[in-house]
């Protein structure tokens, strides 16, 4: 996880031997290649990165067309098809048709109990779960960047101040503290007597996972300002005259691109599973609004009265291709941007 | 190029530590200067009492400071208009901070800085604004002073976009006909750094720092990371840059090989103090400080073919490493390392002044200086243990 930030250098030159005043051997090739396009480059020729880029862009692709796609399909997550249809199921609400209700018509089957559709709510679900994680990482991306930046470029007593919070912070069991605390957080917004609307617990859930996952990625920006700030390029700038805010924005951001980029891809995935976990206690989102997490609450008590395993399937097998793909495509931005680190 | 007369004896206290521009006297084979706006000669950069130290942190639980760095000690230097200034030292001896606190990228601790009269020791990032673009640095490490991410246009632009510098024919036109200046190919605008090698690296770099025009360069050891087949291009090329536009140069490097070639006038630095100063044929030829010569000898004197010519030269070798700044010797600092070390040496520390029997302008501080002549003596100087068992091994 915590690999440590190296800034390029590694390239070898390209340009010619050392004297060289006039045009060189290749004098028609005026553009460079960017540190970003080698990467670019590199990336494109690991097979299993573009896969998994595939795999991963396909979910995010079914999380945004949802309302399309279940249009389409001409059915929705939240029609209470035990209602609608009672000749489907049985006495004790549990679908007629084996392998939980399969037809074609109800491409992943029923719910037992409600009877909600399965295909809709999981891709609703999906929708539901990366909206979530999408904004925790970005509210963690934010946050790692300007309190990591910020310590490692003033250094002294800004950074021991952000330091020992990231220290406070490291030493709160996180899984502990997001299922005690997801209540309370509710709490604040709705009393315990109402109804709690869902966009409380969205905000809730965004907000307990951004308080305590930032400061992996701060402390990984940290280090890389701090070894960057004592780079000469930034003294160069300084002599020039630059201001701070110059420094950050055109010397340092540029070159912390790397990290940043490498340690959202993991720490996505890691988003997506808690939330899931969290729903799946029931301190997350909870029906009927659909969640990728809390259909495995669902299918678990399924699996354990009915013996039938078809409703953990679906979102089960979702849910692995999905974190094993983005954990692969971490694994190649990190190769791409590092070729030293690849196996 | 002409030379020109200048009159050397400028009314300059010598017994301050300044010592006045004096290649009148001792005209070299590459003076510089021809080309410059102001007359050569004038004082452009004055440096008196210049102390930075560095607080040393320590204790446990609460982090007080326990002792400073004593890294720069009270130098004095004065580096006139168009000339070229030799700082040399070991590695460890100040330099570096001495020559980043002369482009304030270090605040000194005491002491002025004062440049064409203007005190810059403790001005702000504003106050300075109006005189950035005159003092300007080149770095020691070609990899680590171009930044990887922007390409060689956007590098050598940076310093003009920050001042707001438009020149006639736009920025783009200024940074190829500097590309050109440094010897680099101008369609190699928009390339980035890591497409080049190190010898070309330090061109840019060189490229950035002339392209706001600058009066002054401070280069902090420019060739030393590089290879030693590519240093004299490096070298020649400041060379001409010094000459053809007049920029006055601090020029630091850790042995006087190379300042030799380069600058008119040389100090030779040990643990934050100047010990001796003056024209550069004085200090080449008729060292008086014993560290000078110990610096000296360690120079292969190089013929113009290349080969290393063993001429009746002294021998000296030094034992040990520097000496902590933290806790600089009494009296003399270089006194643990000295052959010549007496009790006085250790009491009292000796002052930087002309010696009987030095040139004008020629400073030493020393209390029992050598004689003013290489020639080699009656036996090796070998202060190291483990090297004076290798020679007796090799004999
Ligand atoms: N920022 C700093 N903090 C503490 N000590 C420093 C710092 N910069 C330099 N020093 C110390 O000051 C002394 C002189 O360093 P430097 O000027 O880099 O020497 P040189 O360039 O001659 O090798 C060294 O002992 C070094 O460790
Ligand atoms: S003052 Fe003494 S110790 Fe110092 S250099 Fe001279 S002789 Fe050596
Ligand atoms: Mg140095």
């Amino acid at each position: 996880m915590t690999s440590p930030p190296k800034a390029e250098g590694g390239g070898t030159p390209v340009v010619g031997g050392e004297r060289e005043p006039g045009k060189g051997p290749e004098g028609g090739q005026v553009e460079g290649r960017s540190p970003g396009r080698l990467m670019w480059i590199r990336f494109k020729r690991d097979r299993v990165g573009v896969v998994s880029a595939f795999v991963v862009g396909f979910f995010f692709l079914i999380g945004l067309l949802a309302p399309l796609i279940s249009k389409v399909y001409g059915k929705d997550p939240f029609t209470v098809y035990a209602d609608e249809r009672p000749e489907l199921f049985d006495s004790a609400g549990v679908p007629v048709q084996p392998n939980g209700g399969i037809s074609g018509e109800f491409w992943f089957g029923l719910e037992p109990g409600n009877g909600y559709d399965v295909f809709t709510k999981l891709i609703y679900g999906i929708r539901t779960s990366l909206m979530i994680s999408l904004t925790v990482t970005v509210a963690v991306v934010l946050t790692g960047i300007v309190l990591g930046v910020t310590a490692g470029y003033l250094g002294g007593k800004a950074d021991f101040a952000i330091g020992r919070l990231i220290d406070f912070l490291l030493a709160i069991p996180a899984q502990l503290f997001f299922i005690a605390s997801m209540p309370v957080v509710v709490s604040l917004f709705v009393s315990p007597r109402d109804e709690t609307p869902t966009y409380v617990r969205v905000v809730a859930l965004i907000a307990v996972q951004w308080l305590l996952g930032w400061m992996s990625l701060g402390r990984i920006l940290r280090g890389a300002t701090l070894s960057l700030r004592e780079r000469e390029f930034i003294e160069a700038a300084r002599v020039s005259g630059a201001t701070s805010e110059r420094i950050i924005r055109k010397e340092i951001l540029p070159n912390v691109v790397t990290p940043l980029l490498v340690q959202s891809t993991y720490l996505l995935p890691n988003f997506v599973t808690a939330e899931a976990a969290l729903s799946f206690l029931g301190v997350g989102i909870v029906e009927p609004t659909p969640d990728w997490g809390q259909m495995f609450a669902k299918a678990s008590t399924e699996l354990v009265l009915q013996n039938d395993i078809t409703y953990m399937f679906f979102p089960g097998v979702s849910m692995i291709i999905f974190v094993i793909a983005f954990n692969l495509l971490g694994d190649s931005v990190r190769d791409a941007f590092d070729p030293k680190s690849a196996r | 190029m002409e030379e020109e007369a200048v009159d050397v004896s400028k009314g300059v206290d010598v017994s301050k530590g300044e010592a006045a521009k004096g290649e009148a006297t001792l005209p070299g084979p590459r003076e510089a200067g021809a080309g410059a706006a102001e007359s050569p000669g004038e004082p452009l950069l004055v440096v008196e009492k210049l102390v930075k130290h560095f607080p040393v942190k320590g204790g446990f639980p609460i982090r007080r400071t326990v002792g400073a760095v004593q890294a720069v000690d009270g130098i004095d230097l004065t580096v006139h208009v168009g000339e070229s200034f030799g700082l040399v030292g070991e590695s460890g001896c100040g330099k570096s901070t001495t020559g980043r606190l002369i482009t304030r990228l270090l605040e000194p601790t005491s002491g002025s800085i004062s440049y064409r009269g203007r005190d810059i020791a403790h001005a702000s990032r504003k106050q300075l604004a109006p005189i950035r673009s005159e003092i300007q640095m080149i770095f020691q490490d070609p990899y680590s002073s171009l930044n990887p991410r922007q390409t060689v246009g956007k590098i050598i632009s940076g310093p003009m976009e920050i001042n707001g510098i438009d020149p006639t024919g736009g920025r783009e036109k200024r940074v190829r006909e500097l590309l050109e200046i440094v010897g680099l190919n101008p369609e190699h605008y928009n390339r980035f750094p890591h497409e080049f090698s190190g010898g070309q690296r330090q061109r840019i770099g060189v490229a950035r720092a002339l392209a706001l025009e600058p009066k002054l360069i401070v280069a902090d050891e420019p060739v030393s990371a590089l290879d030693v087949s590519i240093q004299a291009q490096v070298v020649n090329l400041l060379q001409q840059v010094q000459k053809d536009l007049g920029i006055a140069f601090l020029f630091i490097a850790h042995d006087l090989a190379i300042v030799r070639h380069f600058s008119q006038r040389v100090a030779v630095m040990y643990l934050g103090k100047i010990i001796e100063v003056g024209d550069r044929d004085s200090i080449y030829k008729r060292p008086r400080h014993p560290y000078t010569h110990a610096l000296l000898s360690a120079v292969p004197e190089v013929t113009l073919d290349g080969g290393a010519e063993e001429t009746g030269r002294e021998r000296i070798r030094l034992a040990g490493d520097v000496p902590s700044p933290i806790s600089p010797p009494s009296g003399c600092r270089f006194r643990t390392r000295c052959w010549k070390s007496q009790d006085k040496c250790a009491t009292e520390e000796p002052p930087l002044v002309r010696l009987s029997g030095n040139r004008p302008h020629h400073l030493t501080a020393c209390h029992f200086p050598e004689a003013p002549t290489t020639e080699a003596r009656e036996e090796d100087i070998v202060l190291d243990p483990a090297l004076t068992a290798l020679e007796e091994g090799e004999g």
